[in-house]
């Protein structure tokens, strides 16, 4: 009897319909109006990034031609403005940046073996002269913010001969951030021109959400839990985190927080509204305000944080914040929305 | 024809020549050529986040878990022995033999220096070799590795498959030719999965001599981002290999690809059913006791059964994650899904739930 009753549970429950088969059941485009506006939303962030990243690779280029203290500083915070203007989209893993791996160009990560480090130590001493042909073919740990951040702040590599200003250095920070700019410029681009695709295919609206998701995930997992010692082999380390060397890893989780509340809450918001769920929307948008109510106090090393039990509080605070936004958005609204990131769909072979 | 008929005939099978067994072969799933009759084995995560490789007999049961270093992909059954092999996920470092009845682990075979596994293997008829699938990762060189059993699994031969990204492998009923679907994809475990070739793929449904090594046939997909990864044979050797297209997701590919009567051609299910399929296969099962073929996408949640040879869709299911699929005896096909789900599948009939575990099924049944 109770085996019965569980088989019809079960063979009920396979029949649920996802988001894309139910969309395509409904009038055409049924999603298209949310789509319309996370293309512009996400948009405006690949053009910040832009304007970011030509801001840095003109500021490296003027610091190099005319190197000084004042100017060394100016490129690091142009480095930050523009990492975190990527940290605010990083979470869109689908259409143009997709090409070429240009995700994992901006930014290469996690890199356990130091491969950064290796990499500009080899590129350094290889004496082979640096050109834009030369940062194409040297692969992504070359080509992105990792690079011209191992340059600007590794503190021994800044203790060392290579250290910026030299001469050498300087044209592998121009060729490395002019291809940071050259990248942004052109994902713009490439969004916009993705846009007859992206609205013209519903399935876009559940890769859109999953993105989201991923991004949430990431964060909890691998950016924060991971180096607080949560996961893994339980042990506190700031090196698991990313932007370790420029010590902007917690910067950069308010960052991407805070792309996701611009570029992609407010149609998914909507989505939600539209779904019969507005008090689920008004939650999620709440808590984005609970994770951000951490910034900018948390905008600091996290090393310290990791090394002293009562600061770590404060990392402890952000992460169940954090917990409780992945868990709206990835277990409460996706399952209101049918929409899955499973074990073999969000990373098969 | 009753299950235990069937077990009969198997083992009078079994006690005969090589021939006869590959006869055997082509009248009973492959689940029955080992000692356990009617079992499936796959990859695991679990609840805490560990891993582990399971058995169940077809009503659902776990009949065993044996935990695991590292989230495995799938693997195969060794011929004649209750041995069941699995490989780590790619980058796999490691594959594992287990005792198919008891699930005891009896070995743990670390991949060779500059190797890595892809998920995948096969055994030679008699039992004695296991092909696996590997890349040699500096180079980016695909192989099949070849190990002896007979010698506690000691690498015995290294074939050079002359292209990038070898993935599933499996045995021609002719007992003599391993069929391989190399992807294309070139991968360095440095560099996480980052695909790191996608505009010069060159992905292949490969024929291979396991004695030789030689390749006597290598078919190419239409499109060079149809990454050639899954494949199977029916008992008639018609050979079945699945796609994963990495162009973008707005554009529809053939995913099926039928190798039979010296024909290679992509099977076209039409637009309705490619959307639901995601661009994704994670595994294609052809059924040894009819003309039906099965195919699972986890990023669609799509579950379907076609003939194979008309191409016609005569049975589907949604199912988020769905990714592992095998022949029941009888006909059917049971279909597994990272959510913990084991799905019935038959043609012209509605899919029925077989159990709901707290378990998450990786890609393959095997």
């Amino acid at each position: 009897m109770t085996r019965l009753t569980l088989t019809f549970l079960l063979a009920s429950s396979v029949a649920v319909t996802p988001l894309m088969a139910a969309t395509a059941n409904n009038a055409d485009g049924a999603t298209v109006e949310y789509r319309k506006q996370w293309h512009s939303d996400i948009l405006t962030g690949y053009q910040n990034l832009a304007t970011q990243g030509q801001t840095l690779a003109s500021q490296a280029a003027s610091y190099c031609q005319t190197p000084s203290p004042e100017g060394f500083e100016q490129s690091k915070q142009a480095w930050l403005e523009a990492f975190l203007a990527w940290q605010q989209v990083r979470f869109v893993d689908f259409g143009p940046v997709e090409h070429r791996n240009r995700a994992w160009q901006f930014q290469f990560w996690p890199d356990p073996k130091n491969l950064v480090a290796r990499k500009a130590s080899y590129l350094l001493k290889e004496g082979a002269p640096i050109t834009p042909e030369k940062i194409s073919e040297s692969g992504v740990a070359v080509q992105g913010f990792p690079m011209a951040e191992y340059l600007l702040y590794d503190q021994a590599f800044n203790g060392s001969d290579s250290a910026l200003p030299a001469d050498h250095t300087c044209k592998l920070l121009v060729e490395v951030t002019r291809h940071i700019a050259d990248n942004g410029q052109s994902l713009a681009n490439d969004w916009k021109g993705f846009q007859a695709n992206y609205l013209g295919s519903d399935q876009y609206t559940d890769t859109t959400i999953r993105s989201a998701m991923a991004g949430l995930e990431i964060l909890e997992e691998r950016r924060l839990a991971t180096p607080m010692g949560l996961r893994g082999n339980g042990k506190r380390s700031v090196y698991s985190a990313d932007a370790w060397r420029s010590e902007t890893s917690l910067a950069a989780m308010g960052a991407s927080v805070q792309g996701l509340k611009q570029s992609f809450l407010p149609a998914f918001s909507e989505l939600l509204a539209e779904r019969k769920q507005p008090d689920l929307a008004e939650q999620i948008a709440q808590q984005f305000d609970e994770v951000l109510a951490n910034f900018p106090e948390l905008e600091r090393p996290m090393a310290p944080l990791l090394a002293d039990d009562s600061a770590y509080k404060l990392l402890q605070s952000l992460y169940i914040d954090i917990t409780q936004l992945t868990s709206l958005v990835n277990d409460r609204a996706a399952v209101e929305l049918g929409v899955v990131r499973g074990f073999n769909s969000s990373d098969g072979d | 024809m009753h299950e235990l008929t069937r077990r009969s005939l198997i083992k009078t099978a079994l006690a005969g020549s090589a021939a006869i067994t590959l006869s055997g072969c082509t009248l009973l799933p492959r689940k029955a050529t080992g000692h356990s009759p009617q079992q499936y084995t796959g990859a695991l995560g679990l609840p805490d986040n560990h891993f582990a490789v399971g058995a169940i007999a077809p009503d659902g049961t776990m009949l065993w878990q044996s935990p695991v270093d590292t989230r495995c992909h799938s693997g195969c059954n060794r011929p004649d022995t209750a041995q069941v092999v699995f490989f780590e996920r790619r980058p796999g470092w490691a594959f594992y033999v287990f005792n198919s009845e008891s699930g005891e682990r009896l070995h743990r075979i670390e991949a060779a220096e500059g190797e890595h596994f892809v998920g995948h293997g096969v055994f030679s008829p008699d039992g004695r070799f296991l092909y696996a699938p590997a890349n040699r990762y500096e180079p980016g060189e695909g192989i099949v590795a070849v190990y002896d059993s007979q010698r506690g699994y000691q690498r015995a031969h290294t074939f050079e498959l002359n292209g990038i990204g070898a993935h599933q492998i499996t045995m021609h009923p002719d007992g003599q030719t391993l069929i391989v679907g190399l992807g294309g994809i070139l991968t360095h475990p440095d560099y996480d999965r980052i695909k790191l070739n996608l505009p010069t793929m060159k992905p292949a449904l490969l024929m291979m001599d396991r004695l030789s090594g030689d390749v006597p046939a290598r078919f190419q997909p239409s499109h060079h981002q149809l990454s050639t990864r899954h494949v199977d044979v029916a008992p008639d050797g018609t050979v079945y290999a699945a796609y994963q297209y990495q162009g973008p997701a707005h554009e529809l590919r053939p995913l099926v690809a039928r190798y039979r009567n010296g024909r290679y051609e992509e099977i076209d299910f039409g637009e309705a059913i490619h959307r639901e399929l995601g661009n994704y296969i994670a595994s294609i099962v052809a059924h040894p006791e009819s003309d039906l073929v099965a195919i699972a996408s986890p990023i669609g949640g799509t579950a379907l059964i076609f003939n194979g040879h008309s191409g016609e869709v005569v049975g589907k299911a949604s199912l988020p994650d769905c990714a592992g699929v095998e022949a029941l005896v009888g006909g059917d096909f049971l279909v597994s899904s990272g959510r913990g789900k084991l799905v019935r599948m038959g043609k012209n009939k509605a899919a029925t739930g077989v159990a709901s575990m707290s378990v998450r099924w990786d890609h393959h049944l095997v």
